[in-house]
C-alpha cells in the first residue's frame, strides 16, 4: 500500500474543518436576503459547486490531453479521476438550484443558460462514463475517453453561448436588486462569504480528486500483482 | 504540392467509394428519408396542436428529423468500414490519416443534406409554409456541415465500443446540442421573415462549430482508429 | 514485374524493443528483430502469443507502447510514405462487398495514387485468376477468391515489404498451392516477405527464415537451412503442423 503524502493528510484535515466552518459562515455571519429569505444561502453552495465542477472538467480536458501527449497512464489516472468528482459537484449544482428555484420561482426546473449547461454536461460526461465502460482495453479507455474529454470541454463554451441567447430568468449575480427577476445585489459580507465558499470548495475539489487519483493508481498496481 | 494533390485524392476517393457503395446497395438513404418521416408523423400525432402552433414549431421539427436521420446514415457510414475490415485498408494508404476523416465527413455531409433537402418540399406541404428559400438552405449546409463533422468524429469513436450503434446517439446528442439549438433557431428566424443579420449569432456559432469539429478532426482521427 | 523501388540496402525491418500492452500484461516484450532484404522469414508461434499484434505494428496500424518498429529506416504508423512500401494482408479481405473486384482494386489504385492503374488491376486480375469474376459483387466470392483478391490488392502497388497474416487460413488445397506459388514468385532479392503461419511445416521449403516468437520478444531467428542445429524449434514446428 502506498503511503499517504503529508501533503494529502494536511489537505484531508483542511477539508474536513473548512466546510463545517463555511457552513457555520453561512448560518450564522452572513446576512439574510431581504427579498429571497433564508433559502438564498443555498446561492453559496450552488455557485461553489459549479465552480467546483467547471474546473474538474478543464483538469479532466487536461489529463486527456497529457495523457495523448505522453502515453503514460497517470494522466489517464487524472483525466478520470477529475471529470468524476466534477460529475458529482455538477449534480450538486443542479440539486442546489433546485433548491433555491422552489421557493422563489413556485417551479422546480428553470431553462436559464447556466443551469441548462449545467444539466448537459452532466450528461455529457455520463456519456463520458458509458464509452469507457463500453470498451475493452484499458488502453483504449484512456485513449477514447482522453479525446472525449477534450472534445467535451471544447464545446461546453459553445454550449453555454447558445442558451445564453435565449431568455434568462436565472438571477444575476452582482447588479442592481429589482425583486421581480431574482437579482440581488451583495453586500460586503454576503460577497466575503462567496470568496471562502469558493476557496473551500476548491480545496475539497483537489483533496477529493488526488484521493481518486490514489484509488485509481492502488487498482493499477493490485492488477500487476494479480498478474 | 504532389503531397497536397495525394492527400485530396485519398478525401475524393473516399467520398466516391461512398457514394458508389451507397448507389450500389442503396439503403442507407431511403432508409433515412423515410425516418425523417415517420418522426414528422409521430410528432404530428403526438403532439395534437392547432395548426397555428404547428407551424411555429417547423423548424425545429425539420432539425429533429435531421438530426435523427443523420445518426442512421453515420452508423451505416462507418459500420460500412468495419464490414471486412475496409477501415485497415483505408489506414495503410500512404496519405495522413485525416484525409479519411474529411473523405467521411463529406461523404455523411452530402447524403444527410439530400435528405434535407428532399425533406423540404415535404414540410411545406405538411406546413402550408414554403421552406424552399435561399437563406434555409444556407442555414441547412452550415448546421449540417458542423453536426456531420461532430457525428463522423464520434462515429469512429463509438465502433470502437462493444455497445457500438447505441453509443453514438448518447455521445452525440448532448455534444451537438448547441449547434442544433443554432440551427433551428436561425431557421425559425429565416421562416418568420427575419433579415438574416438578425440571426448572425447563430450563424457564427454554427460557423464556430465547424470549425471546432473539423479542427478536432484534424488533430484526433487518427488517434481514435490506432489501437 | 517488379519494379525497384528502393535499393536493397536501405530495405530493412528493424524492431528494437518493442513493447505492446492492451491489458496489465504486455503481449509483446522487449521484442527485437531484424529482417533483411531478400528474406523470406516465417513467423511462427502459439495462438495469441503476438504474431497478428507485431504485424499490424509493422503495418502501422497499431501503436507501440514502447519502443520502435521501423521498415526502411521509419516507422509506418507516422509516416503515411513508408505505407507505400508495405503490402498487408491481414485475417479480412479489406473489401467492400457491395463492390466488385474490380472497383475494390480500382479504389485501392486511387489510394496510393498509382498511374495505369487499369493496366495494373487486369494484369493482377489475371495473374491471380479473378479475371472471370471480376465485376461481380465481392459478397458473391468464395473464400478462396476473397483471399485471392486481397492478395491483389495487398500487391498492387508492388511494394517492396510483403506482411501475411495467416493467410492460409480456411484455403482449400487448390487456393493453398496457387498461394505458394505466388509467394514464390513474390520472393527476390529486392523484397522482404514476413508471413505469420499457422501450420509453418509445408512452408519451410519456400522460406529463408524462422522466427519463433515466445513469451512476448523473438526466441530464436535462424535461417531454415539451419533448423537441424536447433531441436527445441525443429520440434516446435512439427507438433504445430
Amino acid at each position: 500500500m502506498l503511503k499517504k503524502p503529508a501533503a494529502l493528510v494536511v489537505l484531508d484535515l483542511l477539508s474536513l474543518t473548512l466546510v463545517p466552518v463555511v457552513m457555520l459562515i453561512i448560518i450564522v455571519y452572513t446576512p439574510v436576503e431581504v427579498v429571497m429569505g433564508p433559502v438564498q444561502k443555498v446561492f453559496y453552495f450552488h455557485i461553489s459547486a459549479a465552480w467546483a465542477g467547471m474546473v474538474c472538467f478543464i483538469l479532466g480536458a487536461v489529463g486527456g490531453a497529457g495523457y495523448l501527449l505522453t502515453r503514460r497512464i497517470r494522466w489517464d489516472w487524472l483525466s478520470s479521476a477529475a471529470i468524476e468528482v466534477g460529475l458529482v459537484f455538477s449534480i450538486i449544482t443542479i440539486f442546489s438550484g433546485m433548491i433555491w428555484a422552489r421557493p422563489i420561482w413556485n417551479t422546480w426546473w428553470v431553462w436559464d443558460p447556466r443551469l441548462t449547461t449545467t444539466a448537459i454536461m452532466t450528461l455529457i460526461y455520463l456519456a463520458y462514463f458509458i464509452l469507457r465502460a463500453g470498451v475493452s482495453t484499458p488502453e483504449a479507455q484512456a485513449r477514447l475517453g482522453a479525446v472525449f474529454a477534450i472534445l467535451a470541454a471544447l464545446t461546453v463554451p459553445l454550449t453555454f453561448f447558445s442558451i445564453r441567447l435565449f431568455r434568462t430568468i436565472h438571477p444575476v449575480v452582482i447588479a442592481p436588486a429589482d425583486g421581480a427577476g431574482g437579482a440581488f445585489s451583495m453586500s460586503p459580507r454576503m460577497l466575503n462569504t462567496l470568496l471562502i465558499s469558493l476557496l473551500v470548495f476548491t480545496v475539497l475539489l483537489v483533496d477529493l480528486v488526488w484521493r481518486r487519483v490514489r484509488l485509481a493508481q492502488f487498482e493499477f498496481e493490485m492488477t500487476r500483482e494479480v498478474e | 504540392m504532389k503531397a497536397i494533390g495525394a492527400y485530396l485524392g485519398v478525401v475524393w476517393q473516399i467520398l466516391r467509394k461512398d457514394i458508389r457503395v451507397e448507389w450500389r446497395g442503396r439503403q442507407g438513404l431511403p432508409v433515412m428519408l423515410m425516418f425523417a418521416l415517420m418522426i414528422v408523423f409521430l410528432f404530428n400525432f403526438a403532439l395534437q396542436l392547432a395548426p397555428d402552433v404547428q407551424a411555429g414549431l417547423t423548424s425545429g421539427l425539420l432539425w429533429v428529423s435531421l438530426a435523427f436521420a443523420s445518426t442512421l446514415g453515420l452508423n451505416r457510414s462507418i459500420s460500412l468500414e468495419r464490414e471486412n475490415n475496409a477501415l485497415d485498408g483505408l489506414l495503410l494508404a500512404p496519405v495522413d490519416r485525416s484525409a479519411i476523416f474529411f473523405g467521411k465527413t463529406l461523404g455523411n455531409f452530402c447524403f444527410t443534406t439530400l435528405v434535407g433537402l428532399l425533406l423540404l418540399p415535404v414540410f411545406s406541404l405538411f406546413y402550408g409554409q414554403n421552406l424552399i428559400r435561399a437563406p434555409l438552405l444556407l442555414v441547412m449546409l452550415l448546421g449540417l456541415a458542423a453536426y456531420t463533422s461532430l457525428g463522423t468524429l464520434l462515429s469512429a469513436l463509438s465502433i470502437q465500443a462493444r455497445t457500438r450503434d447505441v453509443l453514438l446517439p448518447v455521445l452525440l446528442y448532448p455534444l451537438a446540442l448547441p449547434i442544433l439549438i443554432a440551427a433551428v433557431e436561425a431557421s425559425r428566424g429565416v421562416l418568420a421573415e427575419q433579415p438574416l443579420a438578425e440571426m448572425s449569432s447563430w450563424i457564427y456559432l454554427l460557423l464556430a462549430g465547424t470549425l471546432i469539429f473539423n479542427a478536432a478532426g484534424l488533430l484526433f482521427f487518427e488517434t481514435i482508429l490506432e489501437e | 514485374m517488379a519494379t525497384i523501388t528502393l535499393p536493397p540496402e536501405l530495405l530493412r525491418i528493424d524492431v528494437h524493443s518493442l513493447v505492446k500492452r492492451y491489458h496489465r500484461h504486455p503481449v509483446l516484450n522487449q521484442l527485437s528483430l531484424t529482417i533483411n532484404s531478400g528474406d523470406f522469414c516465417l513467423l511462427v508461434g502459439d495462438n495469441g502469443a503476438g504474431k497478428t499484434t507485431l504485424l499490424r505494428i509493422l503495418a502501422g496500424l497499431v501503436r507501440p507502447s514502447q519502443g520502435a518498429a521501423t521498415l526502411c529506416g521509419a516507422d509506418a504508423l507516422s509516416n503515411p510514405l513508408v505505407r507505400r512500401e508495405i503490402g498487408y494482408v491481414g485475417h479480412q479481405p479489406m473489401v467492400y462487398q457491395d463492390l466488385s473486384a474490380y472497383e475494390n482494386l480500382l479504389h485501392s489504385a486511387r489510394l496510393y495514387q498509382l498511374e495505369n492503374s487499369e493496366e495494373r488491376i487486369s494484369q493482377a486480375l489475371q495473374a491471380l485468376g479473378l479475371a472471370a469474376q471480376q465485376h461481380q459483387p465481392v459478397r458473391a466470392l468464395s473464400r478462396g477468391l476473397l483471399q485471392r483478391l486481397s492478395l491483389a490488392r495487398a500487391t498492387l502497388h508492388q511494394p517492396s515489404i510483403l506482411l501475411f497474416d495467416e493467410p492460409y487460413t480456411s484455403l482449400d488445397q487448390e487456393a493453398a498451392g496457387f498461394l505458394d506459388r505466388s509467394l514464390q514468385n513474390w520472393h527476390r532479392p529486392e523484397r522482404i516477405i514476413l508471413l505469420a503461419a499457422h501450420r509453418p511445416q509445408r512452408l519451410l521449403s519456400l522460406a529463408s527464415h524462422v522466427a519463433w516468437l515466445k513469451d512476448g520478444r523473438i526466441d530464436a531467428h535462424i535461417p531454415v537451412s539451419a533448423l537441424a542445429g536447433s531441436p527445441e524449434l525443429n520440434n516446435y514446428l512439427r507438433e504445430v503442423t
